[in-house]
């Protein structure tokens, strides 16, 4: 009857060690407790363990969303009760964050979960509004907790203010950066060369001021979990 | 394949590995930190009695050279070679450890491991994080112990007085007075004073390995061509399997494999664990029904619920706090979660964690940060890759699209439709563009997710296939070149051909191969990637590899044939475009 489970053993739950940790690079494990509750991507639970219920459709963010969604689905779900709570995004890598205080923008499609209790909003980025209809959103999240993100392939973090330059990013690739940043957007090509180009690097963002910004090495912002339906 | 251990597992090192020349490597790493790794050889009572047995910076050996130092690797912060039949009856065990070298706690560490390499391959690693600890100074890491036979165990148990509660461990009193023990604690340096007392040794291969580091001068004489990692004869990618067969063993017997792509060579930082009291630092939440308990387990005036609740997992019927019912008594709070799974160790909450008043974004994000190297083309993680303008003051020549971000005055231009700026390929009518990055400033490239890689030519010349091409140096000379046959798409192939001196980045998706070129050596034409210029392509017709065809598929692949010196190569992605 029993199998033999060895070559998978290695894969079994780690301790909990924290509200929101790594189960390996993509996979998102949270601790869930009555009384704190965690804001997950609609569609990205793959597993749970114990008593976990979810709420589909939550006031607070059906009120929050109303700016970036135009239709049916919303694109966070409230998860509440007690148990572990596995959270995944087709695959993408995993960065747990840990807010102390901090305030930090975070591209829509790049959420994964976050503490209930933390302050957000959605936040209209100046220059961003190109992409409104692409469904690109930012959160503004601040306070202290925990905050999920995914990013495609290992993300790299730049810190801005080196100097007076600029730091200019490809929006497609953008995941996080903090919030006090100043940001504009940017035409970094001349118009002559924008003939015959699809949607390459012409327009960027950019951010100067103390802090940081969050990249993804691949330029592929589609929201797989909206996707999905 | 190696063995994923997590703390609290063993297992026979016979079921790992037949051969008993180990060789151990430890990494742990943190910011600022500097650490001592060490082997204690011990006696059947765990006691250091022989203090020859305790191989450090300052003793890089056992007498009989059974445990022997070899320091740092590529990948690894520390290494050591252990020939178990060698190994004198009276130890029985043999438990490595890391300290903390002034201050600092485990916490901070990033992610590290310890790893066993057996005949060329990693037959054993155990991970682990900062967050699997706290306050303390030290660690067992892993453990060989002879029940029997000889065994691993993945310990991972941290002290917290340090160095002091470590030897106490190993035999007390017996050590204090060991004259090694002021040496261990003393400067804050012992990091840069190791080398001198371990010396790059015995008949470890120290020199291969270090060769793999990236961009390490691996002098290769003959052709010029030079890949990260690469330490053979011929160039190799960095990754795991991607050595040519037949690439001669470096000396010794104990080679590790080639390292895992390193995903962040900066030192790294982990996220701290949830502090105690985390959940009281705000507001209750809206509703405001419970006040949050303090901190997961620790709750006030159950400190010992922990181990009464072990038994209870969730699931069971018979437990006291059904999840789904508020919970009664609200000081006492819901059952804190995560804690009671069984068969687990209880993580050690109720610790003081001193991690967590500085924790943070930053300290999570630590182990992402930006690669600092006054390089000029520096892979930041295998999927990305920074190229410094300033360096050289030479421009480049990038994919269109595959800029992620970029700092200071960069200008990017379009390479004109000239000579090679546009190669019209494919049947699709897909184009290949190029921008030209010009200025002073610091530009990420990556695309895709795609592996990167970047290639050093030094007076070679290399044929990329032009879906593979990521980025150049202008200073290359490149041309187009056209490989016609029937059965490619579009008629014919587009490779590029770069010669001089420069680096090309290639981008492969996975992590892909590199084949010597033999009198037998075929490729798809849609997974190749690149090949030295010296080898003459041959489009293939005579030999079919018969995929498994489907409807719609005429089950036929068209094969590329190599041929060349020996000495040139072709590199194959696991990915057919």
């Amino acid at each position: 009857m029993t199998m033999n489970q060895t070559p998978i053993q290695g894969y079994a739950p780690t301790p909990v060690t924290a509200r929101m940790e790594n189960h390996g690079s993509s996979m998102l494990k949270v601790a869930l407790q009555t009384g704190h509750d965690v804001f997950a991507r609609s569609g990205s639970m793959v597993a749970y363990e114990g008593y976990v219920q979810y709420d589909p459709n939550p006031p607070a963010v059906r009120q929050m969303a109303s700016q970036w969604i135009t239709g049916e689905g919303l694109p966070l779900m409230r998860c509440h009760g007690d148990g572990l709570l596995y959270l995944a995004d087709y695959g993408a890598d995993v960065v747990c964050l840990q807010l102390n205080g901090d305030s930090l923008s975070v591209n829509g499609t790049n959420i994964l979960a976050f503490d209930s209790h933390l302050q957000w909003g959605v936040e209209r980025v100046k220059g961003m509004a190109k992409f409104a209809g692409q469904g690109l959103f930012n959160v503004g999240i601040s306070g202290t907790g925990w905050v999920a993100l995914t990013s495609r392939g290992a993300p790299i973090v730049v810190d801005c203010g080196r100097g007076e330059d600029e730091t200019y990013v490809d929006p497609d690739a953008l995941v996080a950066w903090s919030s006090n940043l100043r940001m504009k957007g940017k035409r970094s090509f001349k118009a002559s060369s924008l003939i015959g180009r699809g949607s390459g690097e012409a327009y960027q963002l950019g951010f100067s001021g103390e802090g940081f910004v969050v990249v993804q090495p691949s330029e592929d912002s589609t929201d797989r979990l909206r996707a999905r339906g | 394949m190696a063995r994923e251990f997590q703390r609290g597992h063993k297992a026979k090192i016979s079921d790992l590995t037949a051969g008993t020349d180990l060789y151990v490597g430890v990494q742990i790493a943190g910011p600022g930190l500097t650490f001592d790794i060490s082997c204690f050889g011990l006696d059947a009572q765990e006691r250091l009695s022989d203090d020859r047995y305790f191989v450090f910076f300052n003793q890089p050996q056992s007498p009989e050279g059974a445990i022997q130092q070899l320091g740092a690797q590529a990948g690894d912060t520390e290494s050591f070679r252990v020939t178990l039949d060698r190994i004198p009856a009276q130890v029985r065990k043999l438990s490595f450890t890391a300290t903390v070298d002034g201050a600092g706690q485990m916490s901070q560490i990033g992610p590290g491991h310890l790893r066993i390499v057996a005949g060329g391959e990693e037959v054993a690693r155990y991970s682990f994080t900062g967050t699997e600890f706290s306050t303390e100074r030290a660690v067992m890491l892993g453990d060989f112990y002879l029940k029997d036979v000889w065994r691993f165990a993945a310990v991972g148990q941290g002290f917290d007085g340090g160095l002091e509660a470590l030897l106490r461990n190993f035999g007390g009193e017996v050590l204090e007075e060991e004259p090694e023990t002021p040496a261990f604690q003393a400067p804050p340096e012992p990091a840069t004073a190791a080398p001198a007392f371990a010396p790059p040794a015995q008949s470890g291969p120290p020199p291969a390995f270090a060769a793999r580091r990236p961009r390490a001068p691996a002098g290769r004489p003959g052709t010029g061509t030079r890949l990260p990692g690469a330490a053979g004869p011929r160039a190799r990618l960095p990754g795991p399997g991607t050595g040519p067969p037949g690439l001669p063993a470096p000396p010794g017997s104990t080679p590790p494999p080639a390292a895992p792509p390193q995903m962040h060579v900066a030192p790294t930082l982990a996220a701290p664990i949830a502090p105690p009291g985390y959940f009281t630092d705000q507001a209750p939440p809206a509703g405001g029904q419970v006040p949050p308990p303090p901190g997961p387990p620790g709750v006030p005036g159950r400190p010992a619920s922990y181990g009464a609740q072990q038994p209870g997992p969730y699931g069971h019927p018979d437990r006291q706090q059904p999840y789904g019912q508020p919970p009664q008594a609200p000081p006492q709070a819901p059952q804190p979660y995560g804690q009671p799974f069984p068969g687990q160790p209880a993580p050690s909450y109720g610790q003081p964690v001193a991690a967590h008043g500085a924790a943070g974004v930053r300290a999570g994000l630590e182990k992402y940060r930006e690669v600092p190297t006054g390089q000029r083309w520096t892979p930041q993680n295998p999927k990305l890759i920074r190229v410094d303008l300033g360096v050289d003051q030479q421009p480049v020549l990038a994919r269109q699209g595959s800029m992620v971000l970029y700092q200071g005055k960069v200008d990017f231009g379009y390479k004109g439709a000239g000579f090679a700026g546009r190669i019209i390929g494919n049947a699709t009518g897909q184009e290949m563009q190029l921008m030209r990055c010009t200025g002073r400033g610091q530009v990420f490239l990556a695309e895709n997710s795609a592996h990167v890689h970047p290639i050093e030519l030094q007076g070679d010349a290399l044929c990329v296939s032009a879906e593979s091409v990521l980025a150049f140096d202008e200073s290359l000379q490149h041309e187009v070149r056209r490989i016609e046959g029937h059965g490619i798409p579009g008629g014919a192939l587009f490779t590029m051909q770069f010669q001089g001196h420069g680096t090309v980045v290639v981008k492969t998706h996975g992590t892909p191969v590199v084949l010597p070129v033999t009198p037998t050596t075929f490729a798809d034409s849609n997974a190749v990637v690149a090949w030295s210029a010296g080898a003459q392509v041959i489009v293939s017709s005579q030999v079919r590899l018969r995929r498994s065809s489907y409807p719609g598929h005429s089950g036929e692949a068209v094969n590329l044939q190599f041929r060349g010196a020996p000495g040139n190569f072709v590199v194959v992605q696991p990915y057919e475009v």
